[in-house]
């Protein structure tokens, strides 16, 4: 099947997502919340597309878009810029310490809007879940959203360091907008309130993760994948 | 001892994820919130994280983590109870209590909470104590309401 993008004729599957047909051709969607691994997020909005169908024509999250016949698409169209530049905009108020999301603003064209201030200074969160989410898919399930509304945020049960945590730093590692802190010094990586001793590689010194990590992954010569 | 009540209550459901609302919901009867065993212990009865079930606690208004009053009133600050001066009521609450909202009397007796709709605005400003509605509620009113609730803890 040949869709269109940004009037490039563009091969593709039926039930492709749009956002990986782009990709593939080389097309620049931006993204926030989208994780090749962790598809079917949909929360962050800043990967909208124009989709013309015949005579309409809807504004849509590419990310979840699956191509199931021939249509238009446009990554830069007037609609799309507006709607989202808005997106980001109000994701700038969401998360105003972000460098990422200042700079996507910059790129796109994102409009000031005064009238709104931002919901905690210097968050850098945009609450869209991928933490979570590989935490909870590596089958630790250590953080999660916690509270609702304007309150919602990520975090561990009770604030306090958690048990079912491995130090993995999966979830620093899929965040967008480099939200979570984790910091690896002398030996020791500190995340989500815990300490943990690093672990490298016993061949070429290479960092492979923290004692707990290597104890759920069953590594128990501490040699890297390369070694 | 805690401990035994919390199995008891835990163990009147199935081992199944879909029934951790509802075991919530039980402790929070029981104790007027979960205590942190409690939730500790469900998650190891439905087999899933601590963390999930502290989000679930987090995002219901009817679960609470703290203990909470023997009697709870809901103060209504929707639109047609804030224009009819619930603020008034919070103030005068806090004046009679000594509490703000989402805190609890020292005595363990009350806990105040603001809600942002009853569906009930016709009688507009709403104050429910318990399960009992108190409509068209005015400053003037409210020491003999929390008195008649007081008199009943003595
Ligand atoms: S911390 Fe990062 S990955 Fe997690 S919800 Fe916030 S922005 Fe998303
Ligand atoms: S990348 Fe598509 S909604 Fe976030």
């Amino acid at each position: 099947m040949i869709i269109t993008i940004d009037g490039k004729a563009c091969e593709c599957e039926k039930g492709e997502f749009l956002l990986q047909v782009a990709k593939r051709n080389g097309i620049d969607i931006p993204t926030l919340c989208h994780h090749d691994g962790l598809p079917g997020q949909a929360a962050c909005r800043v990967c909208l597309v124009e989709v013309k169908d015949g005579g309409r024509s809807q504004v849509t999250a590419s990310c979840v878009f699956p191509v199931d016949h021939e249509i238009e698409v446009s990554t830069n169209s007037r609609k799309v810029k507006e709607e989202r530049g808005m997106v980001l905009a109000l994701l700038r108020m969401r998360a105003p310490g972000s460098e990422v999301i200042a700079n996507m603003c910059e790129a796109y064209g994102a409009p000031k809007i005064g009238r709104l201030k931002p919901v905690v200074d210097g968050d850098k969160c945009i609450l869209c879940g991928l933490c979570k989410r590989a935490c909870a898919s590596l089958g630790n399930g250590a953080i999660e959203t916690l509270m609702r509304g304007t309150q919602k945020y990520v975090g561990t049960p009770y604030d306090q360091p958690s048990a079912d945590c491995i130090g993995c730093g999966s979830c620093a590692e899929v965040c967008p907008t480099g939200a979570i802190e984790m910091k690896d010094e002398k030996g020791v990586r500190t995340i989500w309130g815990s300490e943990f001793r690093l672990v490298y590689c016993r061949e070429c010194g290479k960092l492979i993760g923290t004692e707990e990590y290597m104890k759920a992954a069953g590594n128990t010569d501490d040699l890297c994948d390369d070694c | 001892m805690a401990d035994k009540i919390l199995k008891e209550i835990i163990d009147r459901y199935p081992r199944e994820r879909r029934y951790a609302l509802a075991v919530m919901q039980d402790m929070q009867r029981h104790y007027s919130y979960i205590p942190r065993e409690g939730l500790e212990l469900l998650a190891g009865h439905v087999g899933c994280k601590v963390a999930e079930l502290y989000s679930m606690a987090t995002f219901y208004k009817a679960l609470s983590l703290k203990p909470r009053g023997k009697h709870i009133i809901k103060l209504c600050n929707g639109t047609a109870c804030h224009i009819r001066g619930s603020v008034n009521l919070i103030n005068g609450i806090n004046r009679e209590l000594g509490i703000a909202p989402g805190e609890t009397t020292e005595d363990g007796e009350f806990t105040l909470e603001l809600v942002n709709c009853l569906g009930s605005c016709a009688l507009a400003p709403v104050m429910v104590v318990d399960e009992t509605y108190y409509g068209k509620m005015t400053l003037e009113k409210l020491p003999s309401i929390l008195g008649e609730y007081r008199k009943e803890a003595k």
